[in-house]
């Protein structure tokens, strides 16, 4: 043992980053205290409940950005093209899709925790792997769509502010690679996340607006409906891009990672239910602000970015366009990273293959291989000269709001199965919820398609 | 024909009976291990299932409950010829089959409901797979030989016999297998293991359990010994730890939280529910709840809240050879015992010096305690900052430091272990990026 008492100069206190002081103790932590053996003992990992507003945004507040985040590209042009096309006449369908949107959430969450696995490991071990291939399938093929049209999204920001697209979006694809491979992308997640703080300007916007409120609220709780293909095909489209297949992979990945354990539950169905109202909140004051100011001013139909982000105008006046591109472009990145990284994750997780970017590439081909197509594919597609941007961008979320029917059965029988939900399976209010929220999902796909048919067909 | 992949047995077989009786279709539904003892296990028979009907029930030795949903058995050494590729099976002794209510029987292990599909760990690679396909040997008797991890499988059980492709070094080897059903629950309702995995060291199994989802992790540490199920879960990350935890039948958990370093248990106790706490640590022998309840009293942010007060602690006033004896005991249970902390007498533990064990090994019987111990010590109060401990431990370059109250009593000591956890917390796999939190 040493004799000599080491000095307090020897310590690298450069290093200690908390700022305590030498010797002086750190002031207790009132954690829960309990009386065991007649002796007083503290408990260290309950969680305190927030008190007051600022601990509640503290708390909250992450998981508000990540639910803003939520609306990507594809997201901002089909509320925009809802709003400029038919007014207030599509909100019944948010508020409508908010409650599916909500229990949908939930029910994976709740599944997540019960089983300790993925959406697609789960659908393998129940249904095999024929199943799990058709539904991989499905997946790759929406996701590399939507992963489309993040790049899409990206272009149109760098076009927005002047630069071209023809070299933003490669540059983009190679950072967004690098950054995930060689590690440094949690930070700059972060700043991804801020630029997206951008949304919270449409609901100031969409009230300088100044709205017609009673046409909003008449448009929420009244249904109107068009009886135009176009009509179905948007209603199809916001179902698709609110209710994003990926979004239920992804929640259920989350939960699973973030290690909720079955007894614990209980808060996170909060959580779920929380998210989903609040990141719609946000798509219904982009559709009203589209709405009073596009719609109004005649505008029907958009046909660039520039259009969709005249909605901030109320707010930013000229700045509109720039403000729009930073958020648009951020929200892209967002999204074009953590949806194929979270695809290839979910894909080499059924398959039972190495996954993880902290792999060497040889032993996780398949996850990086899928990473790296879907990235380069993406950007590729997004690039086609002529592609019809708006179109095509509503094309994919029409294309995911198709598939949701399908893997809504798939959750419904798996949330059921008490072998992997146990106690925590579906209550009968739930699967009332689920099986309502399906069979309106599918009547209004297959009103869709019908009406696609007989519009291509008939004159 | 030598081997034959799981996916490639026909989806049907048909059975074919003494004369009078014409033959008949049955549909594949599972088969059943016999003995795990062997390294590669024998089917002892087969779950088949019959259609809507043209069954000869007269076949069943036995008959089953009215209006009850059943499959047959058949047990594999009744049959008198068997065409595994041609789907052919000749039965000759009659009432050979079984009926066996559709229900889930948790101790066998079936084939495709308990392996195909499930996790596997491959212990010569150390490595957690999913057995994409199984490869049976039929030599004496069908046998479970490998296990197929690759996507090959996967293509070649989707392509539905277009594709044969094999790769030979993603066969892995049966013989170093242990497979994982995802139900802790099984292991106690007697489920068939191998529980191999206990010839692994604790670190490797605590890697592996961090990779498999948490229920698997329970199922896993279940299959261990208790001491070494306790020494796995001191090595997992804390909320991997915690979730392990909480999945672990009671009785079981108690023996392990028993086994469990004091200090790595108290922090696994302090964030369990009060409830729990309090159950806990009442249903635990008493000298180890009293370790656990004195740690408890510490905040975690504090020296008390990493240190471990499970030390060595003899008399400075015995000979070195009355300490050899008293050590003999002592040295049975901790984990930490490199050095020796010398108190004036067991009760007050008022800290006198340290001696490390090569210091007995080289004195003499004869000499003193006190005469070979050094009486300088560096000491740490329980509430000290945590961090600055662990430099200064680190510093020091000692396997650890003692913790004394204001009055000079000796509480415990903070190990380097505690100290490298709080300076570089986590392991590599916690470390990793993570996608979706």
């Amino acid at each position: 043992m040493s004799d000599v008492p080491s000095t307090e100069e020897d310590e690298p206190l450069h290093i200690l980053g908390s700022g305590v002081l030498n010797g002086r103790p750190r002031p207790f932590h009132h954690g829960i205290r309990l009386n065991i053996r007649g002796r007083s003992v503290t408990l260290r990992g309950l969680k305190h409940q927030p008190i007051g507003l600022l601990k509640w945004v503290l708390v909250l507040g992450p998981g508000l950005i990540a639910a803003s985040a939520g609306n990507d590209a594809g997201g901002i042009a089909t509320y925009s093209a809802a709003g400029a096309r038919y007014g207030y006449d599509l909100i019944w369908v948010m508020i409508l899709i908010t409650v599916s949107l909500a229990v949908i959430q939930e029910m994976v969450a709740r599944l997540g925790a019960a089983s300790g696995r993925g959406l697609l490991d789960l659908i393998r071990e129940r249904f095999g792997i024929g199943w799990t291939m058709l539904v991989v399938g499905l997946i790759l093929v929406a996701n590399t769509g939507l992963v489309v049209s993040e790049f899409v999204g990206i272009g149109a920001a760098a076009e927005l502010i002047g630069l071209s697209k023809y070299i933003a979006v490669p540059v983009a694809a190679i950072l967004l690679w690098y950054l995930v491979i060689f590690g440094s992308y949690r930070w700059v997640e972060r700043v991804f996340l801020l630029m997206t703080l951008v949304f919270f300007a449409y609901p100031v916007a969409a009230i300088l607006a100044k709205p017609d409120w009673g046409g909003v609220a008449r448009g929420a709780f009244i249904p109107t409906i068009h009886f135009e293909a176009g009509y179905l095909l948007l209603l199809v489209g916001l179902i698709g891009t609110t209710v994003t297949p990926f979004m239920q992979l992804f929640q259920q990945s989350s939960i699973v990672e973030q290690g909720v354990a079955r007894r614990h539950y209980g808060p996170e169905r909060l959580d779920a239910y929380f998210g989903s109202v609040f990141s719609n909140f946000i798509s219904v004051m982009m559709i009203i602000a589209a709405a009073a100011t596009l719609h109004v001013a005649g505008q029907m139909e958009l046909s660039s970015a520039a259009d969709a982000a005249r909605a901030l105008e109320p707010l930013v006046g000229p700045a509109a366009e720039v403000l729009f591109a930073v958020g648009l472009l951020g929200a892209s990145m967002l999204a074009g990273t953590v949806l194929p990284l979270a695809t290839a994750y979910g894909v080499s997780e059924a398959f039972g293959l190495p996954k993880g970017v902290n792999l060497d590439f040889r032993r996780a081909r398949l996850f990086f291989g899928l990473f790296t197509a879907m990235l380069v594919l993406g950007a590729i597609v997004s690039l086609i000269p002529g592609l019809p941007v708006i179109r095509w961008l509503l094309f994919v979320q029409v294309l995911n709001g198709a598939l949701l029917p399908v893997l809504l059965v798939f959750i419904l029988v798996l949330v059921n199965d008490p072998r992997l939900a146990g106690e925590l399976k579906n209550s009968r209010l739930n699967n009332w919820l689920g099986w309502g929220t399906f069979t309106l999902i599918t009547a209004a796909v297959i009103g869709m398609l019908v009406s696609q048919l007989l519009g291509s067909y008939l004159p | 024909m030598a081997s034959i992949f799981l996916s490639n047995l026909p989806r049907s077989f048909w059975i074919e009976p003494a004369p009078p009786v014409g033959r008949f279709r049955l549909k594949l539904v599972d088969l059943v291990l016999g003995s795990l003892d062997e390294d590669y296990p024998a089917i002892k028979h087969l779950l088949l299932r019959p259609g809507q009907r043209g069954q000869p029930e007269s076949l069943l030795g036995n008959s089953a409950r009215e209006g009850s949903r059943v499959d047959w058995i058949l047990p594999l050494d009744a049959v008198e010829m068997i065409q595994w590729e041609a789907g052919r099976i000749r039965v000759h002794a009659p009432g050979a089959i079984q009926a066996a209510e559709r229900r889930a029987d948790v101790q066998e292990v079936l084939l495709k409901r308990d392996i195909l599909d499930n996790f596997i760990i491959d212990l010569q690679n150390t490595r957690v797979n999913r057995a994409n396909d199984l490869l049976l040997d039929n030599g004496d008797g069908l046998r479970l030989r490998a296990v197929d991890t690759g996507l090959r499988a996967l293509l070649r059980r989707a392509s539905g016999g277009l594709y044969h492709g094999v790769h030979q070094g993603e066969l892995q080897d049966w013989k170093y297998v242990e497979f994982l059903r995802g139900d802790p629950g099984a292991v106690e309702a007697g489920a068939g293991y191998y529980h191999r995995i206990e010839r692994l060291p604790a670190g490797e199994i605590a890697l592996l359990s961090g990779e498999l989802p948490y229920l698997h992790s329970a199922e896993l540490v279940l299959l261990l010994p208790i001491q070494l199920a306790a020494d796995v879960l001191e090595l997992m990350a804390p909320e991997r730890q915690l979730q392990v935890f909480e999945e672990l039948p009671e009785g079981y958990a108690v023996r392990v939280l028993e086994k469990m370093a004091p200090d790595i248990a108290a922090d696994l106790v302090g964030h369990l529910s009060p409830e729990d706490v309090r159950r806990f640590l009442n249903r635990l022998p008493k000298i180890s709840g009293e370790r656990i309840v004195d740690l408890l009293r510490y905040p975690e942010d504090s020296v008390g809240g990493i240190m471990t007060n499970d030390v060595i602690v003899v008399r400075a006033d015995w000979t070195v050879a009355q300490a050899r004896d008293g050590l003999r005991e002592q040295l049975e249970q901790p984990d930490f015992v490199y050095f020796i902390y010398l108190v004036d007498d067991e009760e007050n533990r008022r800290l006198r010096g340290v001696v490390t064990l090569r210091n007995i090994l080289i004195a003499r019987d004869d000499q003193r305690m006190e005469e070979i111990m050094t009486p300088y010590l560096v000491t740490l109060s329980p509430l000290d900052s945590p961090r600055q401990a662990a430099y200064r431990l680190i510093n020091n370059q000692l396997a650890a430091l003692p913790v004394i109250s204001q009055d000079g009593r000796l509480l415990g000591a903070v190990t380097v272990d505690a100290a490298v956890n709080l300076v570089a917390p986590g392991s590599w796999s916690a470390q990793a990026p993570r996608i979706f939190s």
